[in-house]
């Protein structure tokens, strides 16, 4: 196994506080590494570093071994670090469809392109690209319907298709079955199962329930008051007093 | 007898085929060559029913269109067509496109009188200077969002007003205007000026229509063209979810920017046209911010968001501010009913003129049978 994404030293201080502090994690190819810790301890932060939309204090994140601080968040995408959101991050006025064709004319076409003089019928493989993505999430027969009028459930799985279209090699996901029904959080679990096997993807998984967190994890990285506490397979977490006490007792106002 | 077999024959593929005259016209009415001929149909016919038809049955002619209003009504629209690309689509509120109609105006007016007064010529420097601004002005103004771009584009187009009309006074006639635009006929033998001879000019009228018609024609298909273009579907993402769009890997802020000079090119065609037709470049009706507000209200009436909407814009504002201005005992009020129109558009039909033809043409469809959504 390989490492794909390492960050080292990553600092973040937003004023007095620090949100990150000295966190060094690092993530190999096609395992899912999810990130829990109590609220505030600086998950989202993390986050948003490595997708560029915060600039670090100090530090340092290299993706595939080159260093991504210098980029801005689409060409972080470019590289190949797809993200879902925490809430259905979708385009709500839009069809399914053109939802995910606008993502797959992100993976094929690139950050920008000066075509806006020819037809979007020119372009059959970003159209097969589309249907590919409908078809993984399993919403080619609602593709005509406006994606605000989709089921909560659908429209995270089709923000999640958005970020699968551009085949990332690292994706991060944020809060993936938040406000979803028992069943559509088990479905969600498993297509993110399905989705770990098929296309070899790496997963940075930040999620709340621990059920979830513990059944599908190949290791867990926990964040208390921006550094990294633990680190391990489940069992070890599991059983790791520091982890305990963070969730349990010892958090201060 | 043969024919009586085939005319059957031909009578039950046809069934097979089209279920309804309805679903035919619903598959046939977004392709490119369709919006392309109704357009041409509608220039054409534009004069003929604004002008003449209500004149044959009688209307007081102080209450109908003229023909050059006509005219001014299609170089707005394509103002408007422009503008929707930035508001409608992009979702990007600028106050000032009066920079880009404005110079344009003054490019091409200085040039007629100091090079060149061929049409033609006058709009490919009109435009190109608007392309070149709009390039420099959305590059700076495109770093901020909402409102902080709506105030800088404002404040840009306040500084340009008033270089033009002081500092640079010498050469664009400050507050008097430009007055030597000097306009050659058409292709150097059309005046534009002069009826249309092959026709029966109750239809079109003068070159001048011909030359502003088939520049709007141009304006849809273009406009058209972008919709269905890549380009389409990425501004509305950028309209509907920014950020989602900058992650599926998407430079917004160039796309922001391309959208920005692709309507400024259009402010620019329309700037250059209007100083053809009117052969003086006005300061207050080309660089002063209240252009930049006419043109949100026309492309907010006809219906933002549409291809056609903001034609349609163009014209209601047209026939208030020139038809009903001069209206006896009302004339004096015509921006109050402007404004009441403004307010009765955004309150009954939040997506304008353009949105209840819409609703009607769905009504129509069910009453008929159609299958429509």
């Amino acid at each position: 196994m390989s490492t794909i994404l390492e960050t080292d030293g990553l600092v973040k201080e937003f004023g007095g506080l620090t949100a990150t502090d000295d966190v060094n994690l690092s993530i190999e190819q096609g395992e899912l590494l999810s990130l829990i810790g109590p609220n505030g301890a600086g998950k989202s932060t993390l986050i948003n570093l490595i997708t560029r939309m915060l600039e670090e204090t100090e530090g340092d994140i290299r993706f595939e071994g080159e260093s991504i601080t210098d980029l801005e968040p689409h060409e972080v995408v470019q590289r190949g670090i797809g993200k879902s959101f925490q809430t259905a991050s979708i385009f709500p006025e839009l069809s399914v469809e053109e939802n995910a064709n606008i993502a797959s004319l992100g993976a094929e076409h690139g950050a920008f392109r000066f075509n806006f003089l020819v037809h979007r019928d020119s372009y059959p493989e970003v159209e097969q690209r589309t249907l590919d993505t409908l078809e993984a999430v399993g919403l080619r027969d609602q593709r005509d319907t406006r994606a605000a009028d989709l089921p909560y459930g659908d429209k995270r799985r089709l923000e999640i298709g958005i970020a699968l279209a551009s085949e990332p090699s690292l994706l991060l996901m944020d809060e993936p079955t938040a406000g979803m029904s028992p069943e559509e959080t088990q479905s969600t679990v498993e297509l993110i199962k399905d989705l770990q096997e098929e296309l070899d993807l790496t997963i940075l998984l930040v999620e709340h329930d621990m059920e979830i967190v513990f059944s599908i994890s190949d290791r867990i990285a926990v964040l208390n008051r921006g550094s990294i506490i633990a680190e391990g397979t489940p069992d070890e977490v599991q059983g790791d007093p520091s982890v305990q006490e963070a969730y349990l007792g010892g958090v201060e106002l | 007898m043969s024919d009586e077999v085939k005319s059957a024959e031909a009578a039950d593929s046809a069934e097979v085929e089209s279920p309804s005259l309805y679903d035919r016209w619903n598959a046939v009415r977004e392709r490119e060559i369709t919006v392309a001929v109704l357009t041409v149909v509608g220039v054409f016919l534009a004069p003929f029913v604004l002008v003449e038809v209500p004149e044959m049955i009688g209307i007081r002619t102080q209450y109908i269109w003229y023909r050059s209003l006509v005219t001014l009504a299609l170089i707005w629209g394509i103002f408007a067509i422009g503008y929707d690309l930035l508001l409608g689509f992009t979702g990007l509120l600028s106050f000032g496109h009066a920079i880009f109609w404005g110079t344009a105006a003054y490019a091409a007016g200085i040039f007629s009188a100091e090079v060149s007064g061929s049409p033609i010529a006058m709009l490919l420097v009109g435009t190109t200077v608007a392309v070149l601004l709009a390039w420099v002005i959305g590059w700076i103004s495109l770093r901020r969002g909402g409102i902080y771009f709506a105030i800088l584009t404002l404040a840009f187009g306040q500084m340009i007003y008033y270089i033009f009309l002081s500092p640079l006074g010498w050469l664009t006639g400050g507050e008097n205007g430009f007055n030597s635009v000097a306009v050659d006929p058409l292709l150097g033998f059309l005046p534009l000026g002069a009826e249309v001879a092959v026709v029966p000019d109750a239809l079109i009228g003068t070159w001048m229509y011909v030359f502003v018609g088939i520049a709007t024609i141009l304006a849809v298909v273009v406009g058209n063209r972008v919709l269905n273009s890549p380009y389409g579907v990425v501004l509305r993402a950028i309209r509907e979810n920014e950020q989602r769009a900058e992650f599926v890997g998407l430079n917004v802020w160039r796309y922001k920017l391309m959208a920005f000079i692709v309507s400024g090119a259009f402010a620019g065609v329309a700037g250059s046209l209007y100083v053809i037709q009117r052969s003086f470049v006005p300061i207050e009706n080309t660089l002063s911010w209240t252009v930049s507000g006419e043109i949100v209200i026309m492309t907010v009436l006809g219906g933002v968001g549409s291809l056609f909407g903001p034609l349609l814009g163009a014209g209601l504002y047209m026939y208030v501010a020139n038809i009903v201005s001069g209206m006896s005992g009302i004339g004096d009020f015509w921006h109050m009913i402007l404004g009441l129109v403004f307010v009765a558009v955004v309150v009954l039909l939040p997506e304008g003129l353009w949105g209840g033809l819409s609703w009607i043409r769905e009504r129509v469809a069910g009453a008929l049978g159609g299958d429509d959504r």
